[in-house]
């Protein structure tokens, strides 16, 4: 008797159970709290009678509030929860003790989290540079580096979830520390920054200059974002194949 | 069925299981210890949930954490009390299910719901089960891929009396069906219900392997201890030293303690005795007999 499941229907299962259980009524409404920040400044920014350049002004409002803030945090809470909850729980069994690969049970765990964080943060950010005045490359230029952000970033935190406990408290100091202040201040760690690649493709789509922390090719952006997610999984495949499971 | 050989698991500097080595075939096979002894550790070990620091362990000759085919074989019910919280117990059991390749889902989820007595259509979440239900809904998943190896950790925990014969005749008829059934319990009477083999693990050491009835011999045969209540103590304590009943006799706060070697003995000659010095016997109360103390007792022994 074959006791295996399918690659595609693992990811399939293991998606459609962690969708469930990542869709709290907490996590929703804090996050679109957080939401609601921005697009308060957005609309600040379109009814201030001192911006010049609302288009410009606008997009370096998602820059500033919405790259380094909104999406990094909007993927920590779901990708980390994706399988962190589960450890943490001791829930993890029920996937992990399965003829189920480790990559199809990671895949289905980002997969699940980006259905949620996707549409969420290109919701308010995508609503945010409309309300906010911003010209149509503006805002093509925001869903995109949202969209490339989100990739990236729940790549990372899918990972960080099941390689290490408290993994929020980790990657909030990850996303403020690193993400948010050093990676603006040195070009080096700039560029091992997911935030550099999301502001180059909003700086080239948009075609407003965001300064030197966004001077990657939008191809060499768009590949590394993609990059960073497969990188990623990858090692939380592995890591999940290795880890001691409660 | 299932092997360990030499298999040890240290967490930093506290062993949790040591050098333990046994061999299990079909059947049910109870492991018996105190809280803390090393049972789910074991259990965690056999279904390559966390791999041995030296030794081996392998269910059916393979390790379960790496050989993903061996994990389709093997059902564990795990001791945490950790499920879906949000799912029905259909929906909790049909994704065991899914997740093991079943194909007839809906009837093997109703089939093992059924086994353990569970409403299929309770459309209630298990998150506002009770810990029996819960206890069931665990055992259910498990049972759902028809597995040929049963991990079973503190199967009957919350579960009533009724209920616990009834899944205890259940682990019977999967024995006979060929079935290698492992169940832990920290509790002796239990155990003696579940079947004939035992693997007694105390501080993290296999302290007892083999048939019960053998092993009750062996605790039965330890020195005992017990407390005799009566109004002349010393009198008491003064004939059984005489008379040889005794390893020894301490008298204490109006009542004597007893040290002996055959306890069945020493239960039928008791009552007689006061009878004949024209004592009261008050109480009788063995001061050794919880588990703990029969575990140290074949700890010490093995050693």
């Amino acid at each position: 008797m074959n006791r295996s499941v399918s690659s595609v229907r693992a990811v399939l299962i293991t998606h459609r159970l962690l969708v469930r259980q990542l869709l709290t009524r907490g996590r929703l409404l804090a996050l679109l709290s957080l939401g609601a920040v921005v697009v308060l400044a957005a609309v600040g920014v379109s009814a201030s009678a001192e911006v010049e350049d609302a288009a410009r002004t606008i997009i370096e409002v998602m820059d500033g509030l919405g790259l380094i803030l909104v999406v990094p945090i909007v993927s920590l809470v779901f990708a980390s929860a994706a399988l962190g909850d589960l450890r943490e729980d001791g829930t993890l069994v029920y996937l992990w003790l399965r003829p189920m690969d480790r990559l199809s049970v990671v895949t289905g765990a980002y997969l699940a989290a980006l259905t949620v964080s996707v549409p969420l943060t290109v919701l308010v950010l995508g609503c945010a540079a409309i309300v906010g005045g911003a010209t149509a490359e503006g805002v093509v230029a925001t869903v995109v580096a949202t969209v490339f952000g989100v990739l990236a970033y729940s790549g990372v935190f899918v990972l960080l979830g099941i390689a290490i406990r408290n993994s929020i408290i980790w990657g909030l100091a990850y996303v403020l520390l690193w993400e948010g202040l050093f990676a603006g201040f040195s070009e080096p760690i700039g560029n091992v920054a997911v935030r550099g690649y999301a502001r180059s493709l909003l700086a080239n789509l948009s075609e407003i200059d965001l300064g030197s922390a966004a001077e990657a090719k939008t191809s060499t952006a768009l590949f590394v974002c993609v990059m960073v997610a497969v990188g990623s999984l990858a090692a939380a495949a592995i890591r999940l194949e290795r880890m001691d499971v409660a | 069925m299932v092997e360990a050989v030499g298999a040890t698991k240290s967490f930093g500097d506290v062993v949790a299981v040591s050098d333990v080595s046994f061999q299990i075939g079909s059947g049910v096979t109870a492991i018996l210890g105190p809280n803390g002894a090393g049972k789910s550790t074991l259990f965690r070990m056999l279904c390559g949930l966390t791999q041995p620091s030296t030794g081996t362990v392998t269910v059916l000759g393979r390790n379960a954490g790496t050989d993903r085919e061996i994990r389709g074989r093997i059902g564990l019910a795990p001791q945490q009390d950790a499920l879906f919280d949000r799912l029905s117990a259909r929906t909790f059991v049909a994704l065991a299910a899914e997740t093991h390749g079943v194909v007839e889902v809906d009837t093997r989820t109703r089939d093992a719901l059924e086994r353990v007595e569970l409403d299929v259509d309770d459309p209630k979440p298990v998150g506002a089960f009770s810990k029996g239900m819960r206890q069931r809904v665990k055992l259910a998943a498990a049972l759902v891929n028809d597995p040929d190896v049963l991990v079973l950790d503190e199967p009957l925990t919350g579960l009533d009396p009724v209920q616990r014969q009834r899944m205890i005749t259940l682990f019977g008829e999967l024995a006979e069906r060929g079935k290698c059934l492992l169940v832990s319990s920290h509790v002796l009477d239990e155990v003696a219900r579940l079947g004939s083999n035992v693997l007694v693990i105390a501080q993290g050491r296999l302290a007892a392997a083999g048939d019960y009835r053998s092993l009750r011999d062996r605790m039965d045969d330890r020195p005992h201890r017990v407390r005799v209540g009566t109004d002349r103590p010393q009198l008491l304590a003064g004939a059984l030293v005489e008379r040889g009943n005794a390893r020894g006799v301490t008298v204490l706060e109006g009542a004597v303690i007893v040290d002996v070697d055959d306890i069945d003995r020493f239960g039928r000659i008791i009552a007689p005795l006061t009878v004949e010095l024209g004592l009261r016997l008050d109480e009788l109360v063995p001061l050794d007999d919880d588990l703990e103390s029969v575990f140290r007792y074949l700890v010490e022994r093995r050693r």
